[in-house]
């Protein structure tokens, strides 16, 4: 579904941002990924709306290659995937409900239909009712649920967060992650773009770790089974989060070349 | 449509300098389009009526005006000549009196002009100016043509009244085609300055739009929307001033020109204006604001 093939970013002042990435994601999946700040998590997002280019790779979609796509398909590619902003995005002078409304407008619904999916979109995401009041009248966790239902409002195959949790408390954070969860057990392909180490932990799934550009490790979150610690390991994880450390070598995968 | 009344509510001064630009202009374009169409109508009416008039001594025969007549018309140039007779002129006479109660009364009640003392003539129309000179030369030597106490033809020539009106027709309509090229100018770049005032300040929610994967015309919709309610917002009050100056000039116009353009102009020629304006105005405000708008989409990711 999603394939990044030796994507390099680098930006004209020579920062190099993306190195060399590979890694597939197949329909369904629910990948996070880590990394601490500038290790290239948003720009990884950014490459995968066709809101940047690759300096070197390709970035496949669906069996699309976004080098190849014309301009203005872009809205089409970005149709396909629900993006959560780590600023939220939201507009600022618009209701919940009308936010959400622009997204279902341009996915092409109209009037009634528009106003029926914001009310179940609202309900699922967790604040019913809430479609006539401005984000300025919600709290920080409330804003993020309104940005996840405008995400998923078109019922894109692809949902990339990008840091959604990045200014929510813990338990806060873990309702979002769980409603992200739940978006993925409806069979949507959820990409999480974080820094909280907390919910790596939550996710059995799989983990893929930034640092500097590089993919440092990609592992599911299951508990190895061997707890056998060697010098290869990852601890990409702190252990006093109560959370496995990975064992790459039983663990790594999809992983084309180092 | 919602978001531009939305926005246009929300800065009701640049609203309302948008409005009042495109009034202005379209105002100056309705009134030199009126202009226009009164100079044509009496250009037209100098140009259809007999260029030519030689006026006939009394007691001429009708064989010494019929070989006038052929004379004239075998000449070249000449699209035809007609005799007026002196109960013909009268009639002319009575016409361009129009619904002047006292100058119609000296024909029909006091009897003070009859056909007798209007002369008879022939009037002349010609295809091509430059057969002016011929037809004159023949008028100088006809023996029927009466003359002034000075021993001149009395040969009247419109020609050069056309001519002067031409003259200022055209100084005219360059004036007012300079002068609504002018405004035009103000009025497009005052919409796209506000347009992309507008653009500008919602820069975040459109680049917000853009990755939700909205297309380029539904981003610019609602501004192209906005600019078209400028244009057609003004282009009505632009008819609306012109109408009230039709009105107010009307009692100034009618006895100058009442007999080429008939006033009250009808109402049919000012609903014509009113759709030419709209027209006009809607095409204006739509390439202002799509030039704006599609110069701020493109530079948005």
């Amino acid at each position: 579904m999603i394939d990044f093939s030796h994507v390099t970013k680098s930006f004209p002042n020579g920062d190099v941002v993306l190195d060399d990435i590979n890694f597939s994601v197949s329909p369904g999946e629910f990948v996070i990924i880590t990394g601490k700040s500038g290790a290239g998590k948003t720009t990884l997002g950014r490459l995968l709306i066709r809101d940047l280019l690759p300096s070197k790779g390709k970035v496949v979609i669906d069996g699309e290659d976004l080098n190849k796509t014309k301009t203005k398909n872009i809205p089409l590619i970005r149709r396909k995937i629900g993006f959560i902003f780590q600023d939220y995005k939201i507009i600022l002078d618009k209701t919940v409900g009308e936010n959400i409304a622009l997204a279902l407008e341009i996915g092409g619904y109209s009037g009634k239909k528009i106003r029926e999916k914001t009310s179940r979109l609202l309900e699922m995401v967790g604040i019913p009712g809430k479609e006539y009041l401005f984000p300025g009248q919600l709290s920080g966790g409330e804003v993020q649920r309104a940005a996840i239902a405008r995400a998923i409002a078109c019922d894109p195959p692809i949902l990339f967060a990008d840091e959604p949790t990045g200014n929510l408390d813990k338990e806060t954070s873990i309702e979002i992650f769980k409603l992200l969860q739940k978006i993925n057990s409806d069979g949507t392909t959820v990409i999480m773009a974080t820094h909280d180490v907390t919910l790596i932990g939550l996710n059995p799934d799989r983990n893929i770790h930034l640092e500097k550009g590089k993919i440092v490790s990609d592992a599911d979150g299951k508990p190895p089974k061997s707890e056998t610690k060697k010098a290869s390991s990852y601890s990409v994880i702190p252990a006093k989060a109560g959370i496995h450390k990975i064992n790459s070598t039983e663990t790594k995968r999809k992983i084309k070349s180092s | 449509m919602n978001t531009a009344l939305k926005n246009i509510r929300r800065t009701p001064f640049q609203a309302l300098a948008a409005v009042f630009v495109v009034s202005i202009t379209l105002f100056v374009v309705g009134i030199f389009s009126l202009v226009t169409l009164a100079s044509s109508t009496i250009l037209l009416n100098f140009e259809t009526k007999p260029q030519i008039i030689a006026y006939l001594k009394d007691g001429h025969t009708t064989d010494q005006v019929a070989g006038l007549i052929s004379n004239l018309t075998s000449t070249q140039g000449v699209k035809n000549a007609v005799y007026i007779s002196k109960q013909d002129a009268l009639e002319i006479y009575k016409k361009s009196v129009g619904n002047d109660p006292i100058l119609l009364g000296t024909v029909t009640d006091w009897g003070i002009v009859t056909a007798d003392i209007l002369p008879a003539s022939v009037e002349i129309t010609a295809s091509d100016p430059k057969s002016f000179s011929t037809i004159a030369s023949i008028l100088e030597k006809t023996e029927i043509v009466s003359q002034t106490p000075q021993g001149k033809k009395e040969i009247d020539f419109p020609q050069d009244v056309i001519t002067e009106l031409t003259k200022w027709t055209n100084a005219i309509r360059t004036a007012g085609l300079v002068l609504i090229i002018a405004l035009t100018m103000v009025c497009v770049l005052t919409i796209v300055i506000i347009i992309s005032m507008r653009i500008s300040s919602r820069r975040i929610e459109i680049s917000t739009l853009k990755l939700l994967g909205a297309q380029n015309f539904y981003i610019i919709k609602p501004y192209i929307t906005e600019s078209i309610i400028y244009g057609l917002v003004g282009a009505l009050f632009g008819w609306i001033f012109c109408y009230i100056t039709l009105l107010y000039s009307t009692p100034f116009l009618a006895p100058r020109l009442g007999g080429i353009i008939s006033f009250p102009v009808r109402f049919e020629i000012v609903l014509m204006l009113l759709v030419a304006l709209l027209i006009f105005g809607f095409i204006l405000s739509f390439i202002s604001s799509l030039f704006a708008a599609a110069r701020f989409v493109k530079r948005a990711k």
